[in-house]
This record gives C-alpha cells, sequence and structure tokens, in this order.
C-alpha cells in the first residue's frame, strides 16, 4: 500500500511510564509508511527516543510522577517533503526555560540528559507554554534514498 | 524488560533484555546498588539483548559506575547494539564506560 497524503495518529494517554513504550511501535509503524528512508534503523530508534524523553520529562516534572494528568500526542507523518512532527499538550506545571542548562558531557553528569537528547535528535523542538496547558513541538526531516 | 544475574569467574553479570528506561528501571537500579557497594566489585552489565536506552537508564549506568569508583570496584558494559551505543556516544558516556564488544572480550579483561 502506497500513502500520499498526511498520516496522523492522535493518542491521548494517561502520564505514566507504563504507557510511553507505545509510542515507540506507533513511531516504528508510521515511519515503515515512508519507503525507501536512509538508515530508516537509526531515525527510527532517534525519533522513538526523543518523543520518550519529551513525554518522561512531561510525566516527571509537568505532573511530578503523581499518576494523575494525561498527554496529548499527535503524530503527522508527512511526504512532500517527508517529515515526522510531533505535538505533545499536558496540563501540568510549566517547564522552566530559563533555568535550564544543558549538562557538562565532559563531567560525566547524572541528570540533565532528557532535553538534551531530545534538542541533539531532532531538528527542531518549540516550546510553548499557554493557561494551563502546554505545547511540545518535535520535528524531524527524512531524507529517502536516490532524492 | 527482563533481568537476570549470574556469577561467571567472580564477575557478577546482569543480563537485561527488552528495554532499560523510567519504567522499568528500578530492579536493575537496585541490583547495581547492592553489587556496587561491596569494595572491589566487579560487574558486567550485558546489553546484547538491551533494544532501547532512555536517559533514565543512562544515569543509572553513571550511577552505578560512580559508585563502584568509590569502592575500588570496576563496571563494564558489553554488547551494545548499534542504536543504543549512538546514545552513549552522543552524550559522551562512551569515553567514560569501558564498553566490550560481547561478554568474552569483558570477561578477558577483568582476568587481567
Amino acid at each position: 500500500m502506497t500513502v500520499t497524503q498526511p498520516e496522523q495518529v492522535r493518542l491521548d494517554l494517561p502520564a505514566r511510564y507504563t504507557y510511553l513504550h507505545l509510542l515507540s511501535d506507533c513511531i516504528a509503524d508510521m515511519l515503515r509508511l515512508l519507503e525507501q528512508m536512509q538508515d530508516a534503523e537509526m531515525v527510527i530508534y532517534n525519533i522513538q527516543l526523543a518523543v520518550h524523553e519529551a513525554c518522561t520529562n512531561i510525566v516527571r516534572h509537568a505532573y511530578e510522577n503523581k499518576g494523575e494528568g494525561r498527554i496529548l500526542i499527535t503524530l503527522t507523518l508527512s511526504f512532500d517533503p517527508p517529515q515526522l512532527t510531533i505535538e505533545l499538550q499536558d496540563t501540568g506545571k510549566p517547564f522552566d526555560a530559563e533555568s535550564y542548562a544543558p549538562p557538562d558531557l565532559d563531567d560525566v553528569p547524572i541528570g540533565g540528559m532528557g532535553i538534551f537528547l531530545i534538542r541533539n535528535l531532532m531538528d527542531d523542538v518549540t516550546y510553548t507554554p499557554s493557561p494551563g496547558r502546554n505545547h511540545w513541538n518535535l520535528t524531524k526531516s527524512l531524507l529517502v534514498k536516490g532524492i | 524488560m527482563e533481568m537476570k544475574t549470574r556469577l561467571v569467574d567472580k564477575v557478577n553479570i546482569i543480563d537485561i533484555s527488552g528495554r532499560l528506561d523510567a519504567n522499568t528501571v528500578a530492579p536493575v537500579a537496585a541490583w547495581l546498588e547492592q553489587m556496587t557497594t561491596k569494595p572491589g566489585c566487579r560487574v558486567l552489565v550485558n546489553l546484547s539483548e538491551t533494544i532501547f536506552v532512555d536517559s533514565t537508564g543512562l544515569a543509572t549506568l553513571v550511577q552505578g559506575m560512580k559508585r563502584s569508583q568509590q569502592h575500588q570496584g570496576e563496571i563494564y558494559l558489553c554488547g551494545m547494539r548499534r542504536s543504543v551505543y549512538m546514545t552513549f556516544e552522543l552524550t559522551r558516556l562512551d569515553k567514560a564506560f569501558t564498553i566490550f564488544a560481547d561478554e568474552e572480550h569483558a570477561l578477558k579483561a577483568f582476568a587481567k
């Protein structure tokens, strides 16, 4: 089956670590629609890891791992040009972007790797707070063999 | 995630299969804490069946490494898949850990 129209998947998950593995399968299944993707195994893994880290941060920091709240996830695979966009919404505490300091990799850090990984694995990462709601937008361009 | 532990040539080995992430890391962290607080500990983490490692998994391994150093012990990693190894490279943890291609090579290094 060849898909040419943008493919969109929406998930509404309880903000608990238990369910985050579901995203990995969803991302892999969507990206398999894109035939002839370059270095598919690594690209799929990198996106899976970045989205997992973003959701883990929401569970841990926005919702303080209390087992409450939800994460709304919209994954959109576009074909022209090929790219995957992941929108995440939560209603937890806002992310304090100003106090975030990237980890000092020379010092073998124990924590603070999540945001670092997200920013390094995706092409574009934006965070937009609005009253009562946080929006994350992660985008990755996908290269197709022979183009 | 499934973990199995065994003792081979005085090396405590943990085999981790599946995902090592925020949801699954607790039993691995508990085992590593128990092992790496023993003076002169020798620990091998076999990741050959580990398909996914997130930042929480990385942090747990780093904690184990730092703790083993405090107790004059050693912790080696082996068997990483390419995708998992990439995360170690990106975070420069490939320089901080002693990493072997497989268990055989890691056990030989412990024996030296």
